[in-house]
């Protein structure tokens, strides 16, 4: 008894409080989406233009360059099966969703890091907020989003950049403050200023840590494809999420292998990325 | 030859009573030292605080190579870092070409480091990410000098270290004392007036060692370079120092030329050091003849005028030499034309043993 009337008053109290952010902030939420759906749909109709088999030759050749033929072979044999499986359209429209989501995720993330690898206190209030990111459930970042910003690709492409954006954070402030003792000091007796110290030895020093921290978040943001389905992202997630609620099994499967070998090419491609910046980067 | 004076006697760097003290109550252990005159020990049992430096006073004239010679935690590292300020002192001045260095901006420090002071890392610390060439050059692109003109000093510095083939090479790809001569030539291509070196070749086999070391005393030379060279082998600083400093704990306990120290160790510490170093060449006939007098008195049947002649500063090698040529076993030396004194076989074998003058007992 005692109990529902307190959920009530809190239940009216959230609904009030998300009426006004929504009254006087519509302005800005509407903008905000614009920009997210901008962007998204640039990038789709990018990767629209070309015919799947183009971008299987892309794959194959990126994967023939960072790490050897057979692997782009591979990829480009995965990429196809997809559009054999009659998934390339939200194949695609999923790609799109996780590359905006974690370029994003990184134009904000990186100079984040960078700042908090430069400041311990900014650090030490980061870490806590970024644990707590990372340990919530991220079906939670759905809800505001959905609410002020409404069902559709904005809704899900803030939700995946926020859980995408705190590995690229840590890793960039990881390799910041990792540089080697021996090279500041190297550094300090050249008579390096700041910036000099900063773009000629601690940013060299930490690109292979920001590479991983690239990688991490892009393997974040594939996390959220499917949960993101359930508010309107589009693509493979949707179709996840449309199949399993019509016990459309052979479908649900179909669009899940399909977000596999993206996932899977993505990732080796960039670990070999992160993994050359580190050989020496030449 | 190796002289303690050089063409000039300018004083580039100059250290007047510096200590350094490490630990979260390093100002109340300096007060202590300033007000009470504290020692080492002392200081740690009462304020918890290791002493880095301590009193230390030292001078390093142009052209000059001084080494400083200790075991390890002696303080040598702390000692050359307080030279261009990479660690700030506890108490005391360093001027660096009449500059007082704790006075300095932050961009007049900046300025002393790329032009003035070079330095040369136990570590190398190069640049992975960068070519030979481009890390020889570091010192120069940090100054802003134009792409084509410093790869061309870098290339010629690298020349002199004798890496011209390399300069396209990444440091992963050199050997160890590869990498030594590339650290080295990055300090020569900024054209510093001092280098300062912290055990740079430390982690060499000895033959690579050894060649580092004769190439490194005869490029500064000839460069007219002076430098600060740190090491914990007594061997190498003869090799390399026209004087040499000897620490512990701290302390510079002597500071002289190689022949002195080995000759008047200042106390058991430097005597330890000093046992198993070959004599040889080290000392000199001026310290081991004996008056012509003395030796007239003890050797009547001999001519001093006939014995082979040499001068003062003829090493015991040369004076063995001339010893088995001549059939007399004692050698004049000679200076500006008058004997000023003789060295017996006797002295000959007290110089290579070291062991001290005393009166043989009548035979
Ligand atoms: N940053 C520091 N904080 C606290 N103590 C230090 C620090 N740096 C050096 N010391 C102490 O100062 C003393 C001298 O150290 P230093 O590194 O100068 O010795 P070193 O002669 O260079 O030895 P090595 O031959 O091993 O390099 C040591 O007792 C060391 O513990
Ligand atoms: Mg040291």
């Amino acid at each position: 008894m005692d109990t529902s009337i307190i959920t009530d008053r809190f239940d009216t109290w959230t609904d009030d409080a998300l009426a006004w952010i929504n009254d006087n902030g519509e302005w800005l939420f509407e903008f905000i989406r614009m920009l997210l759906e901008g962007t998204y749909d640039g990038i789709l109709w990018l990767l629209q233009l070309p015919p799947f088999y183009i971008i299987a030759i892309i794959a194959a050749l990126l994967g023939w360059r960072l790490i050897n033929l057979a692997s782009g072979i591979l990829a480009a044999i995965a990429l196809i099966f997809c559009a054999v499986m009659g998934l390339w359209a939200e194949t695609m429209s999923t790609l799109a969703l996780v590359a905006t989501a974690t370029i994003l995720a990184l134009v904000v993330g990186i100079p984040v890091g960078i700042v908090a690898g430069f400041v311990p206190s900014f650090n030490r209030v980061l870490e806590p907020v970024l644990d707590l990111i990372q340990t919530l459930p991220p079906y939670i970042y759905l809800l505001p989003a959905i609410a002020l910003l409404g069902y559709g690709p904005a809704t899900a492409l803030i939700a995946t950049f926020i859980v995408a954006m705190p590995p690229a954070i840590r890793l960039t402030s990881l390799g910041i403050r990792m540089t080697p003792r021996e090279f500041i000091e190297l550094g300090q007796a050249s008579g390096l200023t700041s910036w000099q110290m900063f773009t000629k030895i601690r940013l060299p020093f930490a690109i292979p840590s920001i590479m991983a921290g690239i990688n991490q978040s892009l393997m974040m943001a594939f996390g959220m494809v499917v949960i993101a389905g359930i508010v309107g992202s589009g693509g493979l997630g949707e179709t996840i999420y449309g199949a399993v609620r019509t016990l459309d099994i052979a479908t649900s499967i179909n669009a899940a292998i399909a977000i596999v070998i993206l996932t899977m090419v993505l990732d080796r491609l960039t670990q070999s990325a992160a993994r050359r910046a580190k050989a020496g980067g030449r | 030859m190796k002289t303690a004076m050089n063409d000039s006697n300018e004083v580039l760097i100059d250290c007047q009573n510096v200590w350094k003290i490490f630990g979260a109550r390093a100002p109340a252990a300096i007060q202590a030292v300033a007000d009470r005159g504290l020692s080492k020990k002392q200081i740690l049992q009462d304020f918890n605080c290791v002493v880095g430096v301590s009193d230390a006073s030292l001078h390093v004239r142009r052209g000059e190579i001084f080494c400083i010679m200790g075991l390890s935690g002696s303080g040598k590292s702390t000692l050359i870092r307080l030279l261009n300020r990479l660690i700030e002192p506890s108490l005391g001045t360093i001027t660096v070409k009449g500059k007082d260095v704790a006075r300095l901006n932050a961009a007049q420090l900046r300025d002393m480091r790329a032009r003035n002071i070079g330095m040369v890392f136990q570590s190398v610390a190069l640049l992975p990410n960068r070519t030979v060439l481009e890390n020889a050059a570091f010192g120069l692109e940090v100054r802003g000098v134009a792409k084509d003109e410093r790869h061309k000093t870098a290339r010629a510095a690298l020349e002199k270290v004798g890496l011209a083939d390399w300069t396209a090479r990444y440091p992963n790809e050199l050997s160890g004392g590869m990498q030594q001569r590339v650290g080295l030539a990055r300090a020569l291509a900024a054209d510093p007036e001092i280098i300062l070196m912290d055990e740079p070749f430390s982690a060499l086999d000895p033959l690579i060692r050894r060649q580092l070391q004769d190439e490194f005393r005869q490029l500064t030379k000839s460069l007219g370079k002076s430098a600060v060279f740190i090491t914990h082998d007594l061997e190498e600083a003869i090799r390399i120092g026209d004087r040499i400093a000897i620490m512990k704990d701290g302390v510079i306990v002597q500071v002289g030329t190689a022949e002195e120290i080995v000759t008047k160790p200042a106390d058991d510490y430097v005597s330890d050091f000093v046992a198993g170093i070959s004599r040889i060449h080290l000392v000199k006939a001026h310290s081991v003849m004996q008056p012509v007098a003395k030796f007239r008195a003890s050797h009547p049947q001999h001519d001093v005028e006939a014995l082979l002649r040499t001068s003062p500063d003829a090493d015991i090698g040369e004076l063995i030499d001339l010893t088995m040529q001549s059939n007399r076993d004692a050698v004049a030396v000679v200076e500006n034309g008058t004997v000023i004194g003789v060295v017996t076989t006797r002295a000959l074998l007290r110089g290579v043993a070291g062991t001290p003058e005393h009166e043989p007992a009548a035979a």
